[in-house]
């Protein structure tokens, strides 16, 4: 489950990082680790559920930042999830959850923290 | 199917087709999720630009929002079921009607109005149906507070030659389904003497004892009632004494069972004119009303009943019967028919009647049909030679 490297080596110790350039483990997600507990509940993570490529579902999303035509940003726990793709539509949108649907080319997480 | 649900809801809460047009058109979305303001199908149609649904009570609070965001709101379409009826809300009487309409459905339906009894052979319906009007099961009456258990019980001692019976009360009818008891004959028990005679009269053709003394010898004619195997065993010795046993054995006998049927040269044959007469009818809770009855201007003529039920599916029955009776002119004709298909259908008539004669358990083993004629009249006559077993446990000294 260790999440090391994440993609972008070059990136700059930032906060959580460590001069690495990995990410340290909060004392929430060692303890979440520990006792085996859902981590999208206690750790404020995002769950995301594709359905083929028409369907996605993100539980525990924080805000939509951006939506335009073929596009969308979506602020989550782990930082921003970009999807692309078709005739995005929104399904529903809940205070916790969002239902999009759509034809989706990518689903893409940028400036994960 | 959750979506199906989905916008059923939808459709019965009611929802409105807004057009979101702005900069922050995200955060317009944001702020309605924050607020609990149900959004759905948020569709882009061009930058800055997108259409989605929202409930009434949403639609209600999203005006600061909008002024908040600096979003332009438009209204699109409205739909659903608050809006149609708004736009009837005026209209009284039509829910009036309406809301009667289902009471009187209710109320209708949670009377009895049918009842549908099945498997009864020998007993009559009519019987069964006093029987279940006894029980308070009839036309008319409420079916909540049946006790349909307590009923069959009840049912099964008053009849008391049914073996089964299941009362069932489905919509608006109640089934009844009966299994008749067979007529068991009398069996006498092992240990009391008894004789074994003839059921009916025939020629015995193998007489076997497994106790008891044989009575008849194979070839004999017999009478019915005729003691076949005697549980009268004399003693040896005395000739006043005897030992009574339970007397036991299969005795073969030839039976013959016959009918008759006279030959008919003619027939009569009552062929519809074309004229008819209709005569229409409704049945309200068991009330009789005539609509439309006519003066009955036919000499001769057959008629014909069609019932129509008011029925939703098969088991809600209402009390109301329509009922068409209509009458069709008849005239006679004579018509004579050829010797041969005369005698076969006769013939075939004398043999179905003779095939009910027999018992079960019997073997026919000749079929016979003669023609005899008497004073210029000709009759079939089937005769069907069986072989069964006619013996029956006696008691000795009773009937």
């Amino acid at each position: 489950m260790a999440k090391s490297n994440p993609g972008n080596t070059n990136a700059k110790p930032g906060k959580g990082r460590n001069r690495k350039g990995t990410i340290k483990k909060s004392f929430r997600e060692k303890f979440t680790e520990l006792l085996e507990l859902p981590k999208d509940l206690l750790l404020d993570r995002p769950k995301l559920t594709l359905i083929g490529c028409r369907d996605m579902m993100i539980e525990n999303y924080k805000s939509v930042l951006e939506y335009g035509v073929g596009y969308m940003r979506v602020k989550t726990g782990s930082g921003i999830v970009r999807i692309t793709g078709n005739n995005l539509v929104i399904r529903e949108i809940s205070h916790d959850d969002i239902i999009i649907s759509g034809t989706v080319h990518s689903v893409e997480f940028t400036d994960a923290g | 199917m959750k979506f199906l649900l989905f916008r059923l809801w939808n459709y019965a809460r009611g929802y409105v087709i807004i057009i979101v047009e702005g900069f922050f058109i995200e955060k317009f979305i944001n702020i309605c999720a924050r607020r609990r303001i149900l959004l759905w199908n948020v569709r882009i149609q061009k930058e800055h630009r997108v259409t989605a649904r929202m409930s009434i009570s949403g639609f209600r609070l999203i005006r600061p929002v909008a002024r908040k965001t600096g979003c332009r709101v438009r209204l699109l379409k409205k739909t659903g079921l608050p809006f149609v009826f708004n736009k009837y809300r005026r209209r009284k009487a039509f829910f009036a009607g309406a809301v009667l309409f289902f009471i009187l459905l209710n109320v209708l339906a949670s009377f009895i109005w049918s009842i549908e009894i099945s498997g009864n052979e020998r007993l009559e319906t009519a019987f069964i149906e006093d029987v279940l009007a006894g029980n308070g099961i009839k036309p008319g009456r409420l079916k909540y507070g049946i006790d349909t258990r307590a009923t069959v019980d009840r049912m099964m001692l008053e009849i008391g030659r049914i073996s089964w019976i299941s009362i069932n009360i489905r919509g608006t009818k109640v089934k009844v389904q009966i299994r008749e008891r067979e007529d068991i004959p009398e069996i006498v028990p092992r240990h009391i003497p008894c004789d074994v005679i003839a059921q009916r009269d025939g020629i015995v053709k193998q007489i076997i004892a497994t106790e008891g003394i044989e009575a008849v010898a194979e070839g004999q004619t017999v009478k019915k009632g005729q003691v076949l195997i005697s549980g009268r065993i004399p003693v040896k010795g005395s000739e006043e004494q005897y030992r009574h046993v339970h007397a036991m054995g299969t005795v073969k006998a030839r039976t013959w069972y016959e009918a008759e049927v006279p030959v008919v040269f003619t027939e009569t044959e009552r062929l519809r004119t074309g004229r008819m007469i209709k005569d229409h009818s409704l049945i309200l809770f068991s009330k009789k009303l005539d609509l439309i009855r006519r003066k009955n201007r036919f000499s001769e003529y057959t008629t014909e009943e069609t019932r129509k039920k008011l029925t939703i599916s098969e088991d809600l029955v209402f009390p109301f019967e329509w009922v068409v009776v209509t009458r069709y002119e008849v005239t006679s004709v004579q018509a004579s028919i050829r010797e041969t298909d005369a005698r076969e259908k006769a013939a075939e008539e004398a043999y179905k009647e003779a095939l009910e004669l027999v018992p079960e358990g019997a073997e026919i083993i000749e079929e016979n049909i003669y023609f005899a004629e008497e004073d210029g009249k000709l009759t079939a006559r089937a005769i069907l030679e069986c072989v069964e077993d006619i013996g029956l446990s006696r008691r000795i000294g009773g009937n």
